[in-house]
């Protein structure tokens, strides 16, 4: 195991390479020249140049690069171009917010979309698993921005169950008063998708012998379906829900802008607008870095719900 | 003169100047919060280093300038405000003088020490050589380059050392004594009176720049009406009143063009210990619709009506709709002091030079734009129609100037067929010397921008014109505008101070590679604007000057002017003594609140 988890942590290095590499030509090449904004309204090429040389971005690329990968090295991804707030500082205030609303959401989009999977999984064919695949489909088939939109003007306003935009100081009062409509606008976006692909993996498992063997021996259909079914269902499920784990990280940066939340996603938005190169590099990486660090969690989760799975 | 009263005399003067400070403190009720919304995050609060729009709204609060604007008057007139009086200028234009205030003080704040901070002129002195320091890459450095004596030699000494010296004496400025404040300038300059009522050339304190080195963006203490409580940076801001601030009662004077609401202003507000509001509470909330509700809802006490939300608020001929009229909901109605416009690039080989059928060209694709179009459909009525690249408001605007480039697409067409630009087989034009002729138009990818390529499309189709809009980020355009590189760009500009200088120097030719994105060059341009700038600002002359100005660039087809933007307050009825100034924006200094109902 020890052995195992050394190999992928050092196979991560390569990859590492690669999201730097890509980064740091994708924003040479498409990012824009940040002097020209920062130099203000009037200014001449000698106060440019100057700004250029302040950032480093006047050093030849090899020299560039070589500050990014010690940077990534350190951790350390130094001030926003545009504000002169230390990265570390933006991404301490601004990972709250976001989980805020994240973690919650994927909990119980996580727990809901299981439940109803098992549940529509278990009646299929019938009109009620019609009617829930027909609801998912047209679910899946309208914009976020829609939800957002309606969900916003509907029950924020029209009705006034929450409050339209706003976060506060108190963590439970962000939660329970503020991220409460953000958090059933991810819900009405994700859990179609996911329960349609969650009710696929169960009824993947619900034809197989173990199951008929377990009804002919007289297990009771709740034991069959939350033990023994969605146990062999979870190894697709842990995918899933792993490769959703670093999305917690930037949050959703939509629902971050219409609700007035100050998390990562508005941060990232902000850093594109503003060619904030800092802020795009550091908030990469580390979503790059927990992307590699989820994989592996989730292979190692593999092992312990399925002892058949071998790690190689 | 007091003898050995002297150092009781100092008391009592000392003791009076607090009690002052202690009124004005008092004046502000904590119960009275104003609560808005900006649409777009702040960068930070050292005013030598930001440029937004939103960051300086809220340094105009907290920091003191030498000068600033009679709330009322229209067009924006300056008056006082931390200097005793105007200044003296000499003859020449060259040298300002002036005399500071007595007993005004920066908030307390732990880099002073526990002590009274006491502001000066050297503070001054310190505050501008800081906008100057290339280390701080300060974005408002023009305002000073070229301008101060011995201002530049200190600048070029700084690049060279990596450290700008603030001990070293500049003769071009200089406290002269404890309140005396001279600034001798390199020309005759009768603008800078203006700079120095902008927010930008404002006093910070050596010592709480130097405290706070490593983040001055969040440590703005000044001498202004508010201190900053707290700042959640890019959600919320919220200022308080400064209960060290000196104060001021409320006696403005009507201006002529808005006559019937500042009287109302007038009866809200005159005679009041300002400020009254205690406590001003700022969102950021990007999105329009956020906003809108949230003003609905009453979380916000005015609103910038957003674009896309004017059809929901505003009857097309400018009224507030009865829905908010029952709600008792005002609005606010004015022109911001912006210019909204197209430039031709006059260094591009296809577009740009000055022989007849360039200057053909330009004007017959500025005749053939739908502006008309843009400003009903595209501004959904929200653009008033300029003639001249001067917004009303602005000294140097003529109400009675009439432009020579209105929309006229058979002029347009005949003149093109006129000057050889003939259509080919394809029904496209080409140059008079059979030469393919595309225009590349520099755009953005937001829906409005895609709104106005359509616009502009659709005008040039009528033409015979083909037009292909090449799409990238703000800043690669004004790269390549800046090296006269960009065929045709739109833009806008948002005066710094209300006077045409600052819009007619956008074409002043020596300024190609800094503001003239448009590479304009004509010497007969340039010298009328050079004529301006040795007259004072009130001189009819110089208003003459402007004029000829205007037709001179409309003459070329310099640019495509489309209008200045209207601007839609809305207003809950307990905000009292509303008025949007059009250089101003920290408006609450100058306001009150009732109790909400």
């Amino acid at each position: 195991m020890t052995a195992y988890i050394l190999r992928r942590l050092w196979q991560m290095i390569p990859t590492l390479l690669g999201v730097i590499l890509l980064v740091f030509f994708l924003f040479n090449w498409v990012g824009g020249d940040p002097a020209y904004v920062l130099a203000g309204k009037i200014s001449n090429q000698e106060q440019i140049d100057n700004i250029r040389r302040q950032l480093g971005v006047d050093q030849p690329y090899y020299v560039q690069l070589g500050i990014f990968i010690k940077q990534v090295l350190t951790g350390n991804f130094g001030a926003s171009w545009s504000t002169n707030e230390t990265i570390s500082h933006i991404l301490a205030t601004r990972l709250g917010p976001s989980l805020t609303v994240t973690v919650p959401l994927l909990i119980l989009d996580t727990l809901i979309a299981i439940g109803l999977a098992l549940a529509v999984a278990y009646v299929r064919g019938s009109l009620t698993d019609r009617m829930v695949m027909i609801v998912c489909t047209v679910g899946l088939s309208v914009s976020i921005l829609v939800y957002i939109i309606v969900f916003q003007y509907v029950f924020a306003y029209k009705l006034g169950w929450f409050p339209v935009q706003g976060w506060g100081d108190s963590f439970w009062q962000n939660l329970v008063k503020y991220a409460s409509l953000p958090i059933l606008i991810g819900l009405a976006v994700s859990i179609a998708p996911d329960l349609r692909l969650f009710r696929t993996f169960v009824l993947d498992e619900i034809n197989q012998d173990y199951v008929r063997t377990a009804r002919a021996k007289g297990v009771g259909e709740n034991r069959i379906m939350w033990v023994h079914v969605l146990r062999n269902a979870s190894i697709p499920i842990i995918t899933n829900v792993m490769a959703q784990l670093p999305g917690l990280l930037v949050g959703v940066f939509l629902i971050e802008r219409f609700f007035s939340i100050p998390g990562i996603g508005r941060e990232v938005i902000l850093a594109v607008e503003r060619s904030d190169f800092p802020v795009i590099k550091a908030i990469t990486v580390y979503v790059a870095v927990a992307t590699m660090v989820f994989n592996l969690l989730a292979d190692l989760m593999y092992k312990a719900v399925d002892p058949r799975v071998q790690l190689k | 003169m007091f003898g050995r009263f002297a150092p009781l005399v100092r008391g009592f003067v000392a003791s009076l100047a607090l009690c002052v400070a202690c009124a004005a403190a008092a004046a502000a009720d904590p119960a009275k919060v104003y609560r808005i919304a900006f649409p777009t995050a702040e960068t930070g609060f050292d005013p030598a280093k930001v440029s937004d729009l939103y960051s300086n709204e809220v340094n105009e609060a907290i920091f003191d300038r030498l000068l600033t604007y009679d709330w009322l008057a229209r067009p924006a007139k300056i008056v006082p405000m931390v200097a005793e009086s105007m200044p003296e200028v000499s003859a020449d234009g060259k040298v300002y003088t002036f005399h500071l205030r007595k007993g005004v003080y920066f908030a307390d704040d732990p880099a002073f020490k526990g002590k009274k901070r006491e502001l000066v002129a050297q503070d001054f002195v310190y505050s501008f050589e800081r906008i100057a320091d290339p280390a701080n890459r300060s974005p408002w450095a023009f305002i000073f380059e070229g301008r101060v004596v011995g201002l530049d030699e200190a600048v070029a000494a700084a690049k060279k050392s990596g450290r700008f010296d603030y001990d070293a004496p500049i003769a071009g400025l200089t406290a002269v004594d404890r309140y005396t404040l001279r600034i001798t300038l390199t020309r005759t300059d009768y603008m800078f009176l203006y700079a120095a009522a902008h927010t930008t050339l404002c006093a910070v304190a050596r010592e709480v720049i130097e405290a706070y080195a490593n983040d001055t963006m969040a440590h703005p203490v000044g001498t202004g009406p508010y201190v900053l409580k707290e700042w959640v940076r890019g959600s919320r801001i919220v200022l308080e009143a400064n209960p060290g601030f000196r104060g001021f009662t409320w006696d403005f004077a009507p201006s002529t063009q808005d006559a019937d609401w500042d009287h109302k202003v007038i009866a809200d507000m005159k005679g009041k210990a300002m400020p009254q509001i205690g406590r001003v509470e700022i969102s950021i909330m990007d999105e329009d619709q956020s906003r809108w509700l949230a003003f609905q809802q009453q979380q916000l006490d005015t609103l910038n009506v957003p674009l896309g939300f004017i059809a929901k608020g505003i009857s097309p001929d400018g009224k507030l709709l009865p829905d908010l009229a029952a709600k008792k909901i005002e609005l606010f109605r004015g022109n911001d002091l912006d210019v909204t416009y197209s430039t031709f690039n006059f260094k591009d080989p296809v577009i740009g030079g000055y022989t007849p059928e360039k200057i053909a060209l330009r004007r017959a694709i500025i005749m053939g734009y739908r502006d008309d179009e843009e400003r009903r459909i595209v501004r959904k009525g929200q653009m008033r129609y300029i003639a001249m690249p001067v917004p009303p408001g602005v000294v140097g605007y003529d109400p009675n100037y009439v432009a020579v480039d209105h929309y006229d697409p058979v002029l347009a067409n005949a003149l093109l067929d006129h000057f050889g630009y003939r259509k080919g087989a394809d029904g496209w034009r080409t140059l008079p010397d059979g030469k393919p002729l595309v225009i590349h138009y520099a755009t953005g990818s937001s829906a409005i921008e895609r709104e106005f390529s359509e616009l502009w499309k659709r005008s040039m189709d009528d033409l015979g014109l083909r037009i292909e809009f090449d799409i990238a980020k703000f800043a690669d355009h004004l790269k390549a505008a800046k090296a006269c590189h960009l065929m045709m760009w739109g833009a806008a500009w948002i005066a710094d101070w209300p006077d045409a200088d600052n819009f007619m120097q956008l074409l002043y030719g020596p300024n190609t590679g800094q503001s003239n994105n448009g590479c304009y060059q004509s010497p007969a341009f340039d010298k009328l604007y050079e004529a301006s700038t040795h007259l004072p600002t009130d001189s009819t002359e110089r208003m003459k000057l402007f004029l000829d100005m205007a037709r001179q660039m409309q003459v070329d087809g310099a640019w495509q002017v489309s209008g200045s933007r209207l601007r839609n307050q809305l207003l809950w009825p307990w905000v009292l003594g509303y008025k949007k100034h059009p250089i101003l924006q920290a408006e609450w200094v100058y306001m009150d609140m009732a109790p909400r109902s």
